[in-house]
């Protein structure tokens, strides 16, 4: 194999970390809270966002586009902070799935009623990791950096409501000005990582080093550093995957997440023979 | 004990592979299969080429992949289609192809748009309410043997240029092309000359060259606009036009869902075709030549049984 193809993918190589970074961090919250497809739902209500504003005459590489699809993450992070324990019956992610079939279908209606913008409808939801270019990867490390920042202050809090909202109600934490925070700031950091990876790639890269973590760890701080090791080892072995074979880079990287998962899956009972269970 | 395993894999795996072996031929890319083959006519062993899209693919919408990038880094010359058809998909791999040749403008960049013969070209304002329409023209002009002819021409003059000392040997492989070409022409004019003027019904605006080129005349298209999906209502309208106009052909590319077209030509009892726009879109069309063999005789049977000629 020519291995200046890895010189070429240093930017698409250098973002799936960067994304892997974040997310895993993420997948945490997005795991314990029990909201697994809330980042599906949050893309689509961004995407109907980007569709309304096409539909208004924007061009699809106007910056107003992406200010209409910011603007529709925080109303669908307004909506998910205010359902929460609406009605106790009625599971969150009831609401989630309904979000993201409505919203779905409301970029149907509104790209058909607009125009033909198909190719742009096919690029919010499938963005391509391979083609992400040096500009991007800085912007977008730039603003990840901005957030971790953020969480990293405010960690206590986020996880006291991820893990337990109602004992940190009970000692007057405002419940619902935090999770509208969270999922903010969660739906700021999908809508960016979702045009450019897809949102295949992201929802993978969200829940699966979470999910693989919790089979090996219970800690929240081993977890999290199961979830980055895994993360970084699947993009790569992912990026070389769609290298050695010729396969499209994002669907790669979402089976080598599978397969991983299954290898973690089969490990566990050798690495934790001794472990209390 | 995971991780290290895992990089041993990998090492392991990468030692395996091989290294492509350098070679002196001009190494050409072209974005369709149709151009692949006009330079292959035309470069002979000369040149290596490959292409992205296979025939059967959308030319539209393409995935990248990794050795795409690869393929553009190693070129010397880029040959696109132009018009807007790539702008999806192309220009970030140009970019990320980090390869100075053939960047927009550069001498390892043809558009071999440039001197063939464009149908569509809008006038007046464009605006996106008129769906995925490329203002510069309808971008499937290869589908005219006169702009096959023009495109090799452009292809040997960009050749000569890159590779001059093959000179001689591009415009002895050029006139030998524009005369098999010229002889297919003959029998083509000749199997369509019956059907001047029938009417027919196309998926998406792929035709226009060929329709014109061969006589035919389009009355309408399954997409109420390019790009768009076919809707109920434009569907019954073309279903009542179909009927009245007595037309019993639908062309329908091999990427586009045949449900649609199905149930029109079930409604006006007519048949729907399934045409290569591409070399390669079936497996008969293995060059440009073949191509238009397999378009113009699917068709031409095919207006044969529903015209009666």
């Amino acid at each position: 194999m020519d291995l200046t193809i890895f010189q070429l993918l240093a930017a698409p190589i250098v973002v799936s970390l960067i994304i892997a970074g974040i997310h895993a961090y993420l997948g945490l919250h997005v795991v314990e809270r029990g909201v697994i497809f809330v980042d599906l739902s949050l893309a689509q209500i961004a995407s109907l966002g980007a569709a309304i504003a096409v539909w208004q005459g924007a061009d699809p590489h106007d910056p107003m586009v992406y200010w209409m699809s910011l603007g529709f993450t925080l109303i669908g992070a307004l909506i998910f902070s205010l359902i929460k324990a609406h009605d106790a019956r009625i599971p969150q992610e009831a609401f989630i799935g309904i979000s993201y079939a409505v919203a779905s279908a409301a970029v149907i209606l509104t790209l058909s009623k607009a125009t033909g913008e198909s190719e742009h409808l096919r690029d919010m939801l499938v963005g391509n990791i391979v083609a992400v270019q040096w500009p991007e990867v800085w912007t977008t490390a730039a603003m990840y950096l901005g957030l971790g920042i953020f969480h990293y202050v405010f960690r206590r809090r986020f996880l006291e409501i991820s893990m337990d909202s109602q004992a940190a109600a009970a000692r007057g934490v405002p419940v619902r000005l935090w999770d509208f925070l969270f999922y903010a700031s969660f739906g700021l950091v999908v809508t960016r990582s979702v045009a450019i990876a897809g949102v295949l790639l992201v929802f993978c890269y969200l829940i699966v080093p979470s999910v693989g973590a919790m089979l090996w760890a219970s800690r929240i701080g081993p977890r999290l550093a199961i979830g980055w090791v895994m993360g970084g080892i699947v993009s790569m072995l992912g990026m070389y995957f769609s290298v050695n074979f010729d396969l499209p880079t994002g669907a790669t990287i979402v089976c080598t997440f599978g397969l991983a998962l299954i290898v973690m899956a089969a490990l566990k009972p050798i690495l934790f023979r001794h472990a209390v269970s | 004990m995971k991780i290290k395993s895992i990089v041993a894999i990998a090492l392991a795996l990468m030692s395996f592979a091989s290294v492509q072996p350098a070679s002196a031929a001009l190494k050409v890319v072209t974005t369709t299969a149709d151009l692949g083959a006009l330079a292959k006519e035309v470069g002979g062993d000369k040149v290596q080429v490959d292409s992205f899209a296979k025939g059967y693919q959308d030319p539209h919408f393409v995935e990248p992949k990794p050795s795409f990038i690869l393929l553009a880094n190693k070129a010397d010359l880029l040959i696109v289609v132009g018009r807007e058809l790539e702008i999806g998909w192309l220009p970030p791999l140009i970019t990320s192809s980090r390869n100075s040749k053939i960047q927009t403008g550069a001498a390892g960049y043809l558009d071999a748009s440039s001197n063939v013969k464009i149908l569509e070209i809008p006038t007046g304002q464009i605006t996106r309410a008129m769906g995925d329409v490329h203002p510069a023209g309808n971008p499937h002009y290869w589908l005219d043997p006169g702009n096959g002819r023009k495109i090799a021409a452009a292809i040997r003059d960009k050749f000569s240029e890159l590779s001059p000392a093959d000179k001689a040997y591009f415009a002895q492989r050029y006139s030998d092309f524009d005369k098999r070409l010229a002889d297919a022409e003959k029998k083509w004019d000749a199997t369509m000359a019956p059907y001047k003027g029938t009417k027919i019904v196309t998926y998406h605006r792929s035709w226009p060259n060929f329709v014109e080129r061969f006589g035919l005349d389009v009355i309408g298209y399954v997409e109420p606009k390019p790009g768009i999906p076919p809707s109920p209502s434009h569907t019954l309208e073309l279903i009542d036009e179909m009927k009245r106009q007595n037309v019993k052909v639908i062309l329908v590319e091999p990427y586009f869902d045949l449900k649609t077209p199905q149930s029109i030509a079930n409604q006006v009892g007519g048949k729907v075709l399934v045409l290569a726009p591409s070399v390669g879109g079936t497996k008969e069309a293995t060059d440009y030549i073949t191509l238009f063999d397999y378009d113009v005789n699917t068709l031409a049977t095919a207006l044969k049984a529903t015209t009666g000629k």
